[in-house]
């Protein structure tokens, strides 16, 4: 670690703020990608803005990498430390400023947990809608940097579409504002807040956000449908589209998933190929009228069973099989991992039959829980980190996936970002020319390349293999993968 | 002013590289934005037009930027289908052009604005390199997301030759009703009610008085507000929403109103030479209100959007810096089309010289 950082560090920060010893940092050398670790110089805890600020425009004086961490919950390998660099933990920077339910805003840290906004929002009839199913354990600023999601985007976007403003420090130490407290923002000149959110902590830190709250919908109408055959269940998705109805939520589990949840948390669910859960969410009439629709529709698609919640218990006891599937069926296999590529909707059936085969090449199990309306799959590579290249040939079968959603006219990821997993994919989607403007982008940002070096381009030094198993706070229960 | 309008992408490339400053329209239908841009090559895009694709089973549609939104939006309707960001100036407007001046219109109030629907975008830059940004599905997190970036850009950054939107299928029945109110306060109150009530309204804006009307009896504040849904429960729904609005905020009246195209249009009543944009929060209209107290003028999108009309720019121009608001001319003879608070910031900035290093753009 670089001796002049360390030393105008510790004009700072007390001893207890500023890690160095190897056991203060061992919690800190992975991310919810458990897969690989690496150990940074030092971590340091601001507690206020100015703090880190200072901090970042020592690390570009310096030319030391560091890489901002909200809660270590990134799936893709975001927070994984630097070798040598320094880490910025946010968690203590969790206050929220302000909630201003006239307006439906609130101001916040960047280190405020997700689930924490909508908790203050509650007593005004209010919450903060992206739910990622970590909400009770990631940060805003997290959730920034990979425009996180969850069950219930198709109707109100992503965390992008809920943040106003903020301000930042970029990773050149200049410290600017973006958005404001309308919804419309500034109204006019280049949409900034767009443009950070989703910059995978290259470009700087978010200091202070402002972020839109929503009116809790009035009533949820929430089914839940079995299926002999997977495909049939992807169908009844297409026939809800081409209905008109926006649902709140719509996903699917394959067999391997509900048994494992079914295992795990005793949900209830039905013995199917596959499950469906569609929600509607809205004013009471609208709702129950559209409710009627929908009974039709599942009706009509072929479920050999359908139930509807009757109680918030009920739905409640739907949705805890859904958001802890992925933890659970994480119990089946020592290791595993999880893929988020994007299909166009109407193709879901035939990645879903692609997937299938390339399971039986590899002789590796895959369960599937995905985001059915907005083409989202999770599929969820089981492996034995113990066996000899049983990661790597798990890592095949998952590029293999992503390619398959790049030819199929989807994405790489859909809310867990590139990160470090998937640098080296970021070319199945984008020409060298568009790559080389990102880049140019970045190093106009951040000439020296200090924040978050070696993450989303392809190539630089790759992280040792390391631990196996799930993230400690899987292990938990306090979170679950989705 | 002779206008260029290349027909391909290649055309467009070539016209760039060969030129020291390019400045670009749709169809120019937002007069102002294109007055002083000191003797520039103009480009306007109405050649690049199209549907390029379109599945009503994704949500999404892929459109070339010269596309004229009233062409886009039938096509859309077809299939039931609607930009839920309501595009403005349907009939003049080309789509490129609403994207780079970030015009939604009154019903962005339900799922929210221009930023919210695109999806990504193929682009041509100041360098004159074609690239694409952001993606074609309704989910996307891979790479720098430059295609919100593009909204609101004004053609200064990159010219967009093709965009990809998120669509959603449109609601069948509308009923509109007005609440009356004597005082701003007062009806400012009423929307700080709604924004936290579970009603979920498709548009919802405010009209202050009549100017010659200010202080006599027809000199109420009217709160325009948009219900959308199944024709069998609206009435229902009108009915609570219009109780729960005479309790909880003590309108002085409330009219059913014949819901149209045109009562919904924020720009139909301003009729004046030089009309401007801005963007606000509901707690900044009081304070800015007073300052333009003597300007036809409309709130959209529940006090968050401005229009309003102006004889005196300069005046408006220091208005707006002193509540730190920024404005954005569409129509008049103006020296810019921004005024108010300045727009730079410095990761603008980087952008800027990444995507238009020798500044063409203009
Ligand atoms: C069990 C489980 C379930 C999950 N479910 C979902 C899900 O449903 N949907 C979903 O989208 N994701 C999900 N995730 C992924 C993860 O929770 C999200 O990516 C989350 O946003 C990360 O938040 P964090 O606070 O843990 O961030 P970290 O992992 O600490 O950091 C993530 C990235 O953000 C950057 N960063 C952190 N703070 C800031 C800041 N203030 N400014 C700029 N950059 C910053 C970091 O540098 C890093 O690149 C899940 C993860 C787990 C472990």
């Amino acid at each position: 670690m670089n001796r002049a950082l360390l030393a105008a560090l510790e004009n700072i920060y007390p001893a207890d703020r500023l890690l160095t010893r190897d056991v203060e940092l061992l919690p800190y050398e992975s991310d919810a990608l458990t897969a690989f670790s690496a150990k940074p110089g030092a971590v340091v805890l601001p507690v206020d803005e100015a703090e880190i600020i200072y901090t970042v425009r020592l690390c570009h004086e310096m030319a030391v990498p560091f890489v901002a961490r909200g809660s270590g919950t990134s799936l893709s390998g975001g927070s994984l430390p630097i070798p040598e660099g320094l880490t910025i933990g946010l968690n203590r920077l969790n206050r929220i400023k302000k909630i201003d339910p006239q307006q439906r805003i609130a101001v916040v840290e960047p280190g405020v947990i997700n689930l924490h906004i909508t908790e203050a929002a509650q007593p005004y009839g209010l919450y903060y809608a992206p739910d990622p199913s970590s909400q009770s354990i990631c940060t805003i600023g997290g959730n920034i940097a990979f425009n996180s999601g969850g069950a219930h985007c198709l109707k109100y976007g992503m965390t992008s579409n809920h943040v106003l403003g903020m301000k930042v420090v970029l990773a050149d130490g200049a410290v600017t504002q973006f958005g404001s407290e309308s919804i419309e923002g500034v109204g006019v000149g280049p949409d900034l807040v767009g443009l950070f959110v989703g910059s995978e902590g290259l470009f700087g830190i978010a200091l202070e956000i402002t972020v839109r709250l929503m009116p809790q919908p009035e009533l949820y109408r929430t089914v839940l449908a079995a299926y002999d055959d997977l495909g049939r269940a992807g169908d009844a998705v297409s026939m809800v589209v081409a209905s008109g109805l926006l649902p709140g939520a719509m996903e699917i589990m394959d067999r391997l998933a509900i048994k494992a949840a079914e295992a795990s948390v005793n949900a209830g669910y039905p013995d199917a190929e596959a499950l469906l859960i569609v929600e509607l969410e809205g004013e009471a009439p609208q709702v129950n009228a559209e409710f009627e629709q929908l009974r039709r529709i599942i009706d009509a698609s072929g479920a050999f069973e359908s139930r509807v919640a009757k109680s918030e218990a009920e739905r409640t006891r739907i949705w805890k099989g859904r958001k802890g599937a992925f933890s659970a069926v994480g119990r089946l296999s020592p290791d595993y991992i999880v893929q988020d590529g994007v299909v166009p909707r109407s193709r879901l059936g035939e990645a879903l039959l692609e997937i299938n085969a390339l399971k039986a090449k590899y002789s590796l199990d895959v369960a599937n829980v995905f985001h059915a309306g907005d083409g989202n799959l999770h599929p969820l590579i089981l492996y034995d980190g113990r066996e000899d290249g049983a990661l790597e040939k798990a890592e095949a079968l998952a590029g293999e996936i992503l390619a398959l959603c790049v030819n199929l006219g989807g994405s790489i990821t859909g809310e867990h970002g590139i990160g470090m997993e998937k640098r080296d994919y970021l070319p199945a989607m984008f020409s060298e020319e568009e790559i080389d403007i990102m880049q140019a982008l970045r190093l106009a940002i951040d000439p020296k390349e200090i924040a978050n070096r070696g993450k989303m381009f392809p190539g630089g030094e790759a992280p040792a293999l390391a631990r196996q198993g799930m993230h400690p706070l899987e292990r938990a229960g306090v979170i679950s993968r989705e | 002013m002779t206008i260029s309008a290349p027909a391909t992408v290649d055309e467009l490339q070539t016209l760039i590289r060969d030129s020291e400053r390019i400045h670009v329209i749709g169809k120019g239908s937002k007069t102002a934005l294109h007055g002083n841009v000191n003797g520039a090559a103009t480009v306007g895009l109405s050649e690049i037009s199209g549907i390029i694709e379109y599945q009503p089973a994704e949500y999404t549609v892929t459109v070339r930027a010269g596309t004229a939104v009233h062409d886009l939006s039938a096509a859309l309707d077809d299939e039931g289908q609607y930009l839920p960001f309501d595009p403005l100036l349907p009939a003049a407007a080309t789509i490129g052009g609403v994207v780079a001046a970030n015009l939604s219109g009154s019903r962005r109030f339900r799922y929210g604005g221009v930023r919210d629907f695109i999806l990504g975008a193929e682009v041509v830059d100041g360098a004159g390199r074609a690239f694409r940004v952001g993606g074609k599905v309704v989910k996307n997190s891979a790479g720098f997301d430059l295609s919100k970036f593009l909204v609101g850009s004004l053609g200064r950054y990159a010219i967009m030759t093709e965009l990809t939107f998120k669509v959603f299928p449109d609601v069948p029945r509308f009923r509109s009703l007005a609440f009356h109110y004597e005082q701003l306060e007062d009806a400012l109150s009423a929307i700080y009610f709604i924004n936290q009530s579970p009603y979920e309204l498709d548009a919802l804006d405010l009209v202050p008085p009549p100017l010659m009307n200010r202080g006599k009896k027809d000199g109420c504040w009217k709160l325009l507000a948009r219900l959308a849904g199944f024709d069998e429960t609206l009435p229902q729904r009108v009915e609570r929403f219009s109780a729960a609005m005479t309790g909880e905020t003590a309108p002085i009246q409330v009219k059913p109103l014949e819901d149209s195209a045109s009562l919904w249009d924020p720009l139909a009543g301003l009729a004046g030479a030089c009309l401007v944009k801005v963007a606000l929060s509901p707690k900044q209209v009081p304070r800015f209100d007073e300052m333009v107290s003597r300007s036809p003028r409309r709130y959209g999108v529940g006090g968050n959007i401005v229009w309003l009309e102006t004889e005196d720019i300069k005046q408006l121009d220091a208005a707006l810096k002193s509540c730190e608001l920024t404005g954005l001319c569409l129509r008049g003879v103006v020296e810019s089309a921004v005024i108010g608070a300045p727009l730079e910031n410095v990761l603008a900035a980087r952008v800027k010289q990444v995507l238009d290093p020798q500044n063409k753009l203009v």
